[in-house]
């Protein structure tokens, strides 16, 4: 399994690169006019339902693809920013009673989305034409085909006051056991993003996950000593915003929206590595044919070029079509990775196995952290 | 010769055929039944409640495959092992009783002289101001009014920047359990003074003034006469907060920091966060039982209170 996931990222970082180099060549391609990428167009729904996360996460979805896309098409795009967990089971539900779904795109996580389909309620999106001009990224790990397209990567990064730290940025996860910052760090109220950090920084392998994780709880419960916040992003910005906390493991993407809104905030990527995620778009079964049509569309249209590139400057994350720009602020920064450098540090490991493990996970982490 | 019409008004006739159609509908051979009919809404409520509990029961016996992430087709006690078993669900389980009872004991006490004072006070301004302050907080969510505590008790809120300014460092105030169960009171105040005041209201001033004129002091007229006749007040209002704490999700989220998960907060995580609605399910109906038992030891010990209505009262 572990042989796998380094295969994986290997073959990940190659095709990466090699697709940085192809760059130029699909800078020519047009945005795929959504109105000629298929031969023939089905009626047109007045609208389509895409879920979405809230904040600045909508802003540069709508920015990047739903703006262009209703453009392109004339047909409205509804954000339904219901939370990605909650929406789940309404889907899940509506499949079951063979209703219509709620929405027609769900912006998930890969983990989630992953879940969605092992249980068999996702679309296949194996025929969008601009898959063929994307990164190995785009492609779910562990899953046959395309239930779910990736859209873009993201880190969990170590994000810090730098005030807090005066002698310079924090090197290791490890510097989080400093008493100076006893009740001054954060992290998921489940743990995601650290486990696999912590499994390192304790010692252990990443060739040990899932089947031997002792070293992560052993780090995890000297982290608990630190009585950290437990938290979902937005809590994040608020709590540095507030002066609660120095310190927190989270997606980058909220630490530079944090650092945007004029918080003091620096991130790095610790020695001991930090997890390599990715979202994506998929599609409910259960659809009328010409709404499944566009909904394929909608996704079709996120893969071009021009969509990724407004999209992710928003969010501040690589995308999965080669010759994107990093925004100004993020070059060269650990969690814009573009080169095979960039890439050693992260942990990225297979969506299936964190989503079969994911429940003892969890629980486990709860179990040190609410002791 | 005919009757003239004015002699019998339209309205008149209207009433005759709708009471010729009410008795073909409902004769009056039914009319033992009508209570019953008056009843079918409540019961239709609570039948769908209890087919929803039957379908969260059968869930509860399934586990959940991770392979395919579909609910077993098998039934199993599974679920309930791991609820037993598991140390994590002890612990919130424990945390979440007894958070419970502490907030009911503590909004009790601060409850009761709130609902006698605003029974009891001759001023019809104090009356007015009290009742006010006590439903300002109903128009306010219980969300906002937890995020509202943030902003007062955070590191740099009203309360430690009152501390800066007579050179007390900042404090962690919030994210612990006292916090939980400080947000919890204060939300649960004015459920608790609602269902005293009509207690209160009911004792006569007679008889706190025929307890002076025989000489028993404040002290002694509230401990026998007050107290005593306020009872199924305080059961009521007892069995309110302690259900409404037991079973909170908003305050042990926002106020906890993460740290201080009550039972609700558990199942939701099954429920969105891992899918394992098989385990969702279980602890859902664990806390009912839970519930269930503590309300029914309450009843038996002290009766039902201001909950039983017209009963007789212990």
């Amino acid at each position: 399994m572990s042989h796998d996931k380094l295969s994986s990222m290997q073959i990940r970082r190659r095709t990466l690169l090699a697709s940085m180099a192809a760059a130029g060549a699909s800078a020519g391609l047009s945005t795929l006019g959504v109105s000629r990428a298929f031969a023939q167009e089905p009626e047109k729904p007045a609208e389509i339902i895409v879920r979405a996360w809230g904040g600045s996460w909508v802003d540069a979805l709508k920015a990047g693809v739903s703006d262009s896309f209703t453009k392109a098409t004339g047909i409205a795009v509804r954000h339904d920013l219901t939370e990605d967990n909650e929406i789940q089971p309404k889907v899940w539900a509506a499949v079951a009673q063979k209703r219509v779904p709620p929405i027609h795109v769900n912006w998930d996580t890969t983990t989630n989305a992953t879940k969605s389909a092992l249980r068999g309620v996702t679309e296949d999106l194996s025929d969008l034409p601009n898959l063929k001009d994307t990164t190995e990224l785009a492609k779910p790990v562990g899953l046959d085909g395309y239930p779910i397209v990736n859209t873009y990567g993201y880190v969990y990064v170590l994000a810090y006051r730098p005030s807090a730290f005066p002698n310079g940025a924090p090197k290791s996860w490890k510097d989080l056991l400093d008493p100076k910052l006893k009740g001054r760090i954060a992290l998921y109220n489940d743990g995601i993003g650290f486990h696999f950090p912590a499994q390192v920084a304790g010692g252990g392998k990443l060739e040990d996950i899932p089947g031997n994780m002792q070293p992560a709880w052993d780090f995890i419960s000297k982290i608990k000593e630190q009585q950290p916040l437990l938290g979902e992003d937005p809590d994040f910005t608020t709590w540095f915003q507030k002066g609660e906390i120095d310190a927190a493991c989270t997606i980058s993407t909220n630490a530079r929206e944090a650092k945007k809104n004029g918080i003091e905030l620096a991130w790095v990527v610790p020695e001991e590595g930090a997890k390599f995620d990715t979202d994506g778009l998929w599609i409910p079964k259960g659809l009328p044919e010409n709404e499944l049509y566009w909904a394929k569309q909608y996704i079709n249209h996120a893969l071009t070029r021009e969509a990724q590139q407004v999209w992710l400057d928003g969010l501040g994350l690589p995308g999965v079509v080669p010759g994107l720009t990093p925004p100004a602020d993020l070059v060269d920064d650990p969690s814009y990775p573009v080169t095979e450098e960039a890439f050693e540090h992260l942990i990225r490991i297979s969506s299936k196995v964190q989503v079969e493990n994911e429940s003892q996970w969890f629980a486990k982490f709860k179990e040190i952290m609410q002791g | 010769m005919r009757t003239p019409r004015a002699a019998y008004p339209v309205t008149w006739r209207v009433m005759d055929m709708l009471e010729r159609l009410a008795a073909a509908v409902w004769p009056s051979s039914f009319q033992r039944g009508l209570p019953y009919l008056m009843l079918l809404p409540a019961i239709v409520l609570v039948g769908l409640l209890v087919l929803g509990l039957v379908q969260i029961g059968d869930t509860s016996l399934r586990v959940l495959d991770t392979s395919t992430f579909l609910m077993s087709e098998d039934y199993t006690l599974a679920n309930y092992q791991r609820v037993l078993t598991e140390n994590f669900f002890a612990t919130v389980a424990g945390r979440s009783l007894m958070g419970s009872l502490i907030v009911t004991a503590i909004t009790l006490l601060f409850a009761f002289p709130y609902a006698y004072l605003m029974v009891r006070t001759p001023s019809s301004a104090l009356r007015k101001f009290l009742l006010v302050a006590l439903f300002l907080p109903f128009f306010i969510g219980q969300v906002v009014r937890a995020y509202g505590w943030l902003i007062i008790l955070g590191n740099q809120g009203m309360v430690n920047e009152a501390l800066g300014l007579v050179g007390v460092p900042p404090m962690r105030l919030l994210y612990n359990y006292p916090a939980v169960l400080f947000g919890l009171v204060q939300y649960m105040l004015p459920f608790a003074v609602l269902m005293l005041a009509p207690a209160l209201t009911a004792i006569p001033n007679e008889l706190e003034a025929a307890a002076a004129s025989l000489g028993a002091g404040w002290v002694r007229t509230f401990r026998y006469v007050v107290l005593p006749l306020s009872r199924p007040g305080l059961v009521g209002a007892g069995l309110v907060v302690v259900t409404l704490s037991l079973t909170d999700f908003a305050i042990p989220a926002i106020l906890g920091g993460g740290t201080q998960d009550f039972i609700a907060n558990a199942i939701y995580d099954q429920f969105f966060r891992t899918s394992d609605q098989g385990l969702g399910a279980t602890l859902s109906l664990m806390l009912v039982a839970v519930g269930s038992i503590l309300v029914g030891v309450v009843f038996m010990l002290f009766g039902a209170g201001t909950l039983a209505m017209g009963e007789t009262r212990k």
